[in-house]
């Protein structure tokens, strides 16, 4: 039997849906699970991830570990993969994950495969699938070492409701601080916003909204949807929007039900972060723009005349 | 302070990449610099310019890359090391962090700045894997590096949470975004100049070490084959009066895609 090991990807507090997402497709493969919460005021939360698909949850809970810092998260997770006896531990989408998942790696001799979309159990040879190259090609890669760390790409799994677990809650011992790479301070991203990774819908803004009030007029059209806000590369580069909501190979990688495009051509790093999207639609003035290859709809038009159209059809139909 | 800052010379993403009997077609492909390791070549010039650091770039591979090291000479790099070995065509992320382990070992290096990952794998491991080998700090996804002193570094990390500020004893290594900076367009003399500069190559036995002792006769992990991505195909596109396509788009999101 394969044991797998989910870390339970939480921001502010909260166990985001990924965690969920992993427990269901580990027990899908037959695996037993158990999932590890490492953060400070984290022990409240494992009824959740019992509830999530663990049968065991490891907790690494101390207000030292509030703020993230690389080596002490992955010191937690390495000791509760130990413990669990974990042939494979998953992470979700996260810089979380992307920082951790080598460094667990590297501590319990394992592959480390990042951004993954599929594994497969053949036996007892691993398979895991990846996009790679911005996303252009698929790669299946086989795992020889025993063990196998991964981060799994958003949208790549499905949270199955009939899945559930059972409470069996293991303490760890909080791990040492990281006085060489010691973090000072966390300047906060605004709270109380939509999550981009979490989002069903994702209003995205380009270069086509110009300046501030283009950028207010999307935001209006994204917060009438309960929409995530994400922006191209440009609007950040601008100053208009901040980096950390910035969609593409570089940023944050988002797979809605629907990505809203506005006023965005669809460079391939942007299209890298939001293919994974069940619709797109995307609005431009040039009907030429790349975007137009990949949306499901497209309306070609300006978007300081369409988006306060579409504003007006959305409250139609909500109403 | 000596800097190391790696690179990568990598398939050119912009063109299109065809996968036939699950390899990809070598044919038209381009190879340039890797994006996020230009970034941090541009951010070791800086702090060379500021601090008066030394910096010495080393690039892996099993190909000429004669080409993006003359680039980051002209951008103000002071030496260059490349490591040519045509066991390193297949090598994996810990097998490339285990060459740079003996590079780093074979200086005096207070900081190494590498990309966060390349834009061919999007991997992301091998310099995180350098750090946790070397037993030093690395810090992933930075957006700022500030010297404090000569053996401390202040730094801006991108989180879940928001920006991380972290104080960095070194020797560390960092993995940059591409938010940290605009990588300057070399002057006509720092091409000219680059020219000249002598560029050391050696393959892994003048490094004093062998494939197989770097692992990489045994990867943990390797590519089985490639598969094309299913392409996604440009859907309905609706021109004419704003209002009266709009609202058919908003419809067909109801009734169609049932996303609304």
């Amino acid at each position: 039997m394969t044991n797998i090991l989910v870390v339970a990807d939480i921001k502010q507090g909260v166990l985001k849906g990924s965690t969920a997402e992993l427990l269901s497709k580990a027990k899908e493969l037959g695996a037993a699970t158990a999932a590890v919460a490492v953060g400070s005021n984290v022990t409240d939360l494992a009824p959740q991830l019992a509830a999530a698909g663990s049968d065991t949850q490891y907790i690494a809970d101390d207000p030292s570990l509030e703020i993230f810092s690389a080596a002490p998260f992955a010191a937690a997770v390495a000791d509760a993969a130990k413990a669990f006896n974990a042939d494979m531990v998953w992470f979700g989408f996260s810089e979380t994950g992307k920082a951790a998942a080598p460094r667990v790696a590297v501590q319990l001799e394992a592959a480390c495969a990042t951004e993954i979309i599929d594994v497969a159990i053949d036996g007892d040879v691993v398979h895991i699938t990846r996009p790679a190259i911005a996303n252009k090609v698929l790669q299946k890669m086989k795992i020889n070492a025993p063990k196998l760390v991964a981060v799994v790409r958003a949208g790549a799994f499905e949270a199955d409701p009939e899945v559930t677990g059972t409470e069996n809650v293991v303490t760890l011992d909080p791990p040492e601080k990281d006085m060489a790479a010691a973090v000072k301070e966390l300047i906060s991203d605004a709270s109380g916003e939509i999550d981009l990774a979490d989002a069903d819908i994702v209003v995205s803004v380009g270069r086509g909204a110009k300046d501030q009030a283009g950028v207010d007029l999307v935001k209006d059209l994204a917060d009438d949807l309960a929409a995530g806000f994400g922006s191209s590369r440009a609007m950040v580069d601008a100053g208009l929007m901040a980096h950390n909501k910035q969609v593409g190979q570089t940023g944050k990688i988002v797979a809605p039900s629907l990505y809203v495009a506005v006023g965005i051509s669809g460079a391939i790093q942007h299209l890298a972060g939001m293919n994974g999207a069940k619709v797109i639609l995307a609005v431009n003035k040039d009907p030429e723009a790349p975007i137009f290859n990949v949306a499901d709809f497209g309306i070609v038009g300006n978007l300081f005349d369409v988006i306060p159209l579409l504003k007006e059809e959305i409250k139609k139909i909500r109403a | 302070m000596k800097i190391l800052t790696t690179v990568k010379k990598v398939v050119d993403v912009e063109l299109n990449i065809h996968v036939e009997n699950g390899a990809i077609v070598e044919k038209g492909l381009q190879y340039v610099i890797n994006a996020w390791d230009e970034n941090a070549v541009e951010a070791a010039v800086q702090l060379k310019e500021a601090h008066k650091a030394e910096t010495t770039l080393v690039s892996l591979g099993s190909t000429d890359n004669t080409d993006i090291i003359r680039k980051c000479y002209a951008m103000g790099i002071d030496n260059a090391i490349h490591i040519d070995d045509p066991a390193l065509a297949e090598a994996d992320s810990p097998t490339f962090a285990r060459v740079l382990q003996k590079v780093y070992e074979a200086g005096d290096y207070d900081l190494v700045i590498a990309g966060k990952q390349a834009q061919d794998t999007d991997a992301g491991q091998a310099g995180i894997m350098l750090g946790e080998f070397l037993g030093i700090p690395c810090v992933s996804n930075v957006i700022e590096i500030k010297v404090t002193d000569d053996t401390h570094i202040q730094v801006s990390r991108l989180g879940d949470a928001g920006t991380e500020i972290v104080d960095v004893t070194l020797p560390a290594v960092v993995t940059v975004s591409d938010s940290i900076n605009e990588p300057r367009l070399p002057a006509m003399r720092g091409i000219m100049m680059a020219k000249k500069k002598k560029i050391t190559v050696m393959d892994l036995a003048g490094l004093g070490t062998s494939f197989e002792e770097i692992g990489g006769t045994a990867p943990a992990s390797a590519v089985v084959e490639f598969m094309p991505v299913q392409k996604r195909k440009g859907g309905q596109k609706f021109e004419g009066d704003p209002a009266e396509i709009t609202a058919q788009v908003v419809q067909l999101l109801v009734n169609e895609a049932k996303v609304l």
